[in-house]
């Protein structure tokens, strides 16, 4: 696709869930009133009788879930991550991961989204809590295909699947004929100045920042970590065995999540590597505003990144 | 598919005191357990395992099964003991009961043992689970039926009432669930901790088709489930009055006895008053 046109990846994830259920995929999808956040209407308007709205009861409507699966459906749920992760966390635990039920588990408008309306609607922590559980996998998309690939293993895969969603409309930079590989680091762009990885939408930050990193005669290598589990971290290994230099960028806070991980792989392999983790301050609330206002104060948007950058390397 | 064993009340009974000497045996055996909680609810599972359900272990993966949720998961040695007394499990199985890594944990786990469909533990989970059951069966037009048993106390958890509004809403009829009303909870008396009453008067007040019946007499309690409308349209609650520790008279409706387990010459007294 490789496209500047923007999409929303909601829109993706509705038609993935629809081109499923047309390949006699079992799948169901379990709400919390919130359809309007899902976007799920064209999948209702086709398969009304596979959509089931439990009210505002999110405990309630991962217990439903969990039993859907128990019946033999592929389940669904798409609610805000705040409420997904955080009302709804022991049946989150015991009943889709313990269990290890055939739950998709999607956190909509993830990270500060919802910048504005404030903590109560962030999500800056479902990174980490969702990897202090066992036995399910963790995706982050970055843009619609990677988003269309994700569904696409997820709604195979038989067991849990936490998958991060972003609410805004984004660009495309994965080709047509790309593949999802659970584990597999996803390099958007070889350098050997400086390491940007990140997570998510910010990764759109990542390449922008790279752009303008290479205008200055800097060269970055961008990674993409999609796949927050499995993940294979080989390719990282070898990125800052190269370039001495890793810059980790989240919408997420600095406790347990993509910084957290680069910082556990640079420990656990003895990497000699200057780290900088970007994201929300550890031990704090995020900043509440327009969101491009979140990220400039976290400095996880492009002129933090190439600030950053410029810095490590003495410039 | 039916119930392999189809066994009648007396033969039910007898099941249950065979089931309550395992208990007993057992937890005596493994230094812990929620001895009150097994003995209380054994009448109802001995009724569901040996007459009611239509599942053995011959059908664990049959879809068409019915389900059993054991909410009250810290009733998870009587249980066991059921499985054991329907060979779910190996009798000798109840020896290693909350050994470590063993096949019988101190809460049921699906992945380990037989019969188990949901790992529970944490109250308040298996009713929400039972509604997504039971309504995976309306949607795909299964016959199954959904049976969770919860405890008293567990009740007091907010998210009972949320699929209880649910199961209502839904008009589940093909979701049974019993309440082990034993009036003990942990810390006390459920009326004195938190009260749970007018109980009938919540269930119905949320949509329910609610029953009372005496959980520890294997006949009417099967009567009472045997004689539920499940067209009715609506979610069935059989709140089943029980006795927690029901058959060992200084284990019953002592609220002491939430965890505590028979010792020296106590494991013998409770053997010769159910003989």
């Amino acid at each position: 696709m490789n496209t500047q046109e923007k999409i929303d990846l909601r829109d993706t994830m509705v038609q993935t869930l629809i081109e499923a259920v047309d390949q006699q995929i079992n799948v169901a999808v379990a709400v919390s009133d919130s359809t309007s956040t899902a976007k799920i209407a064209p999948f209702q308007k086709k398969f009304p009788e596979r959509l089931v709205n439990v009210g505002i009861a999110e405990q309630n409507l991962v217990g439903v879930a969990t039993g859907l699966a128990l019946g033999g459906y592929v389940v669904v749920t798409t609610n805000a991550a705040p409420f997904l992760v955080g009302r709804a966390n022991e049946q989150v635990k015991n009943d889709v991961c313990y269990s290890q039920t055939n739950v998709k588990l999607v956190g909509l408008n993830a990270g500060v989204c919802y910048g504005p309306l404030a903590s109560t609607h962030h999500a800056i922590d479902d990174l980490s809590i969702m990897r202090g559980f066992g036995n399910i996998q963790i995706f982050a998309p970055s843009d619609a295909v990677e988003t269309r690939e994700i569904f696409r293993y997820a709604l195979r895969y038989n067991g849990p699947v936490y998958i991060r969603m972003d609410s805004a409309k984004f660009p495309t930079f994965h080709e047509e004929d790309y593949r999802f590989e659970p584990g597999k680091v996803d390099v958007l762009r070889e350098g050997n100045a400086v390491t940007i990885i990140a997570v998510g939408s910010v990764v759109h930050e990542a390449m922008a920042a790279a752009q303008e990193l290479a205008a200055q005669s800097f060269s970055a290598e961008v990674l993409n970590i999609s796949s927050i589990r499995p993940l294979q971290p080989q390719r990282i290994i070898e990125s800052l065995q190269k370039t001495k230099r890793v810059i980790t960028v989240e919408e997420h806070s600095l406790h347990g999540g993509l910084g957290s991980i680069v910082s556990e792989i640079i420990a656990d392999n003895g990497l000699q590597a200057i780290s900088v983790r970007l994201g929300i301050t550890e031990g704090q609330f995020s900043k509440a505003g327009p969101r491009d206002k979140i990220r400039a104060y976290y400095k996880i948007d492009k002129q933090g990144i190439v600030e950053t950058a410029r810095k490590m390397m003495g410039n | 598919m039916a119930n392999e064993f189809g066994l009648d009340y007396e033969q039910i009974e007898q099941k249950a005191k065979e089931i309550r000497k395992k208990i007993i045996m057992m937890n005596s055996r493994a230094g812990q357990g929620h001895t009150g909680a097994d003995l209380s609810e054994t009448d109802i599972l001995s009724s569901l395992f040996f007459r009611i359900l239509n599942t053995n272990k011959q059908h664990l993966s049959d879809p068409d099964r019915d389900r059993f949720i054991l909410s009250k998961g810290h009733g998870v040695g009587g249980f066991y003991c059921m499985l054991a007394e329907a060979g779910y499990i190996d009798e000798s199985d109840l020896e290693t009961y909350l050994q470590f890594d063993s096949k019988l944990p101190g809460h049921p786990v699906r992945q380990k043992t037989p019969g188990v469909e949901l790992n529970t533990g944490a109250l308040g989970h298996g009713l929400p689970v039972g509604v997504g059951l039971a309504l995976s069966a309306k949607m795909s037009g299964r016959k199954f039926r959904v049976f969770v048993l919860t405890g008293d106390g567990e009740l007091q958890e907010g998210s009972v009432w949320e699929a209880a509004m649910c199961a209502a809403h839904f008009k589940l009829d093909n979701l049974i669930i019993i309440v082990d009303r034993n009036t003990l909870q942990l810390a006390d008396r459920t009326e004195k901790i938190m009260a749970l009453e007018p109980l009938t008067d919540k269930w119905k007040a949320f949509g329910c088709d609610v029953h009372e019946t005496d959980g520890n007499d294997a006949a009417k309690f099967v009567e009472t489930v045997e004689g539920l409308n499940l067209q009715n349209g609506k979610p069935h609650v059989v709140i089943a009055k029980t006795i927690k520790g029901k058959g060992v008279s200084f284990i019953e409706d002592q609220p002491a006895w939430h965890h505590k387990i028979p010792v020296g010459d106590e494991i013998a007294l409770a053997i010769e008053e159910l003989e």
